[in-house]
């Protein structure tokens, strides 16, 4: 059983100056931590274009180490061009999931796409950065992890981890499309691949997190942590229809693992919910949780899907079982 | 090498298709039984919108290819699904004996806002001798990756000494045309291996070189093995102009092998080239190659990439 102490919002996109291509959002936060700060990368917006249309870019904003509310650097351009004509990313990289190896920074992407029967799909490519995580480039204009015979669409959400010596990515995968309320809108199931390099990857091809609210459930964004000898994993899920409601949106889930393969559903020790009021109200999703200072935190995001910035838990219970 | 031509063999304006479908019979893909051949083709229906979707179907022919002897009035396959590879047409139809079963390889079409398309290669199992075939998933067996970053298509297959091999394009380029806000298509052969003909380890790198300039198209590469030889007949072009410019269009090209690695580009002695008049005098496409009564034969398309159907050649000199 989890028990989170929201601290309250950290990052609210909409107050930022000077930059057309954040003008709103801060999508599925996750940090990188220094000495003397947290970098904390999230996607954005500019504007929609005259057919009401975004793009998204990855940024990041810096934040003091000994007190985390407070923001010292915003990023200056994003992190990722986006991609050429006709490659998975040219409409959108988010989101983001970044990782020390060696002296770079890899980032793994969901890159956007275009459709006409769908409105988009995406696919999940790698950058690497050699400057501490500011600037990245693609390792190839292709995506490093893309659609197979069970994962037809949607392969987004990557979160990059390792653990004993071999790189996990759990990411979710697109099962179907369904119209709902008169538009196609996309089922989507946490699944996870495994790599000994980071950069060829063995899907395990299976959903891992069993349904809750519904069979057309969509599961996104799993975060996944070790402490006290379990794995575990948090992620957000919501119905396939009306889920822009508060009753229908997106909850923050949990799953527990000692092998990695195999995940125990168990969403009441989540400990997290939405507000009664105010910007994470209506929804709650995009959980990551990290360690620092000997604290667990989680970021998350709150209504409308992170379009008025992420906040920030503290972990102040943990009971084992 | 020297071919003859022995003319068109089948006109799609001339029959009733399956799925509403009135023209073109594209990438003919031939399935030899013991007492015919039946021969898959690509034909295309108008949906709502106006654009086409491609459909399989299929045509069977004495094994002299003389006579028509029936024509598929079901569908072959389905399209594929909401969001799917293969939702807005199927082109080619790969198709190979796997033991008792018949291996569909679906060259997937899918439509994008800021360029055409964008295709993967799929799978799909016939248990009835090829009249019907089934997806081994929705997804694709086959798709982008880090060096292939799109248009993943044109699907030939072929088992050399057990193990798969399979023959596809990929795109490298999607460049400006002379069309305002209309993208066109740079595609490379490529080439990929496989234990069971499911799951494929691609090459990864072009496997013919270039004869007209770093923009040449290539596509539908097909493989047969006769004196002692591996021999690749596939199309190419020039990357803009190709529609109408008959100087610009598709036209055979080959490529021979001693080890199925290592390819050597020779058009000169491909030994077929566009007629002086008819049917296929603007450009040749799409052209299968197979082996039937110890004869080796060509299908391939001929003018507006095989509106009005497709058209045969045999092998009369196979030496270089």
């Amino acid at each position: 059983m989890f028990k989170w102490k929201k601290l309250g919002r950290v990052f609210n996109p909409q107050e930022v100056q000077g930059r057309n291509w954040l003008k709103e959002f801060a999508q599925a936060p996750s940090v990188l931590v220094f000495d003397d700060f947290v970098r904390v990368y999230f996607s954005c917006r500019p504007l929609p274009d005259e057919n009401g249309q975004y793009v998204s870019y990855s940024a990041f904003v810096d934040l003091n180490r000994n007190n985390l509310f407070d923001i010292v650097n915003i990023a200056e351009k994003p992190i990722l061009e986006l991609g050429e004509p006709g490659t998975f990313d040219e409409f959108g990289v988010y989101p983001t999931s970044v990782i020390r190896n060696g002296d770079e920074v890899w980032a793994y992407y969901g890159g956007w796409t275009r459709c006409e029967s769908v409105p988009f799909n995406v696919a999940i490519g790698l950058a690497t950065s050699r400057d501490h995580g500011v600037t990245f480039n693609r390792i190839g204009s292709g995506p490093v992890l893309s659609h197979s015979v069970n994962e037809p669409f949607i392969l987004s959400g990557p979160k990059i981890r390792r653990f004993n010596h071999c790189w996990y990515l759990w990411y979710i995968a697109g099962k179907k499309w369904i119209i709902a309320g008169g538009k196609p809108e996309p089922v989507y199931k946490i699944r996870m691949a495994t790599s000994e390099d980071g950069s060829h990857w063995k899907k395990i091809d299976r959903d891992i997190i069993e349904n809750k609210v519904e069979e057309n459930e969509a599961q996104a964004s799993p975060d996944v942590f070790f402490r006290d000898g379990v794995y575990h994993m948090f992620f957000s899920y919501r119905y396939s229809e009306n889920f822009r409601s508060r009753e229908h949106g997106y909850r923050i889930g949990y799953a527990y693992s000692r092998d990695l393969l195999n995940w125990d559903r168990d969403d009441a020790k989540a400990g997290i919910d939405v507000s009664q009021d105010g910007w994470d109200s209506e929804m709650i999703s995009y959980p990551h949780v990290f360690e620092l200072d000997g604290k667990v935190y989680m970021l998350y995001l709150g209504n409308q899907v992170g379009r008025f910035g992420f906040g920030l838990a503290e972990l102040e219970e943990h009971q084992s079982g | 090498m020297k071919w003859k031509k022995l003319g068109k063999i089948f006109d799609p304006t001339h029959h009733k298709l399956s799925n509403n479908c009135v023209e073109f019979a594209q990438s003919p893909q031939a399935l030899v039984f013991d007492d015919f051949i039946r021969i898959y083709f690509s034909t295309r229906e108008k949906d709502g919108t106006g654009k086409y979707l491609s459909h399989i179907s299929f045509v069977e022919m004495d094994r002299d290819l003389g006579k028509t002897i029936n024509i598929s009035t079901n569908t072959v396959i389905k399209l594929g699904g909401l969001g799917c590879f293969d939702e807005h047409g199927i082109f080619p139809l790969n198709v190979v004996r796997n033991k008792n079963q018949i291996y569909g390889y679906i060259g997937g079409w899918s439509r994008r806002v800021s360029v055409s398309v964008e295709t993967a290669i799929g799978l799909a199992i016939s248990n009835d001798n090829g009249l019907t075939f089934e997806r081994i998933g929705d997804g694709p067996i086959l798709t982008s990756s880090l060096t292939e970053p799109f248009l993943v298509g044109d699907p030939f297959v072929a088992e050399f000494g057990g193990i798969h091999h399979m023959w596809y394009i990929y795109g490298t380029t999607w460049m400006d045309g002379p069309t305002k806000n209309v993208k066109e298509r740079i595609y490379k052969i490529g080439h990929a291996i496989s234990g069971d003909g499911i799951v494929w380890n691609k090459d990864g790198k072009q496997l013919v070189c270039d004869r007209l300039n770093s923009d040449e198209c290539q596509a539908l590469p097909t493989v047969i093995r006769f004196n002692d030889k591996y021999h690749m007949f596939f199309c190419y072009r020039q990357a803009t102009g190709f529609r109408k410019e008959k100087d610009r269009g598709y036209r055979i090209g080959y490529a021979f092998s001693d080890d199925l690695a290592n390819w050597t580009r020779d058009d000169d002695n491909v030994g077929i080239a566009v007629s002086d008049d008819g049917w296929d005098s603007d450009m040749m496409c799409y052209p299968h190659v197979f082996e039937c009564k110890n004869k080796v034969y060509m299908l391939y398309n001929g003018n507006e990439f095989g509106r009005f159907g497709f058209g045969l050649a045999i092998l009369e000199d196979p030496n270089p």
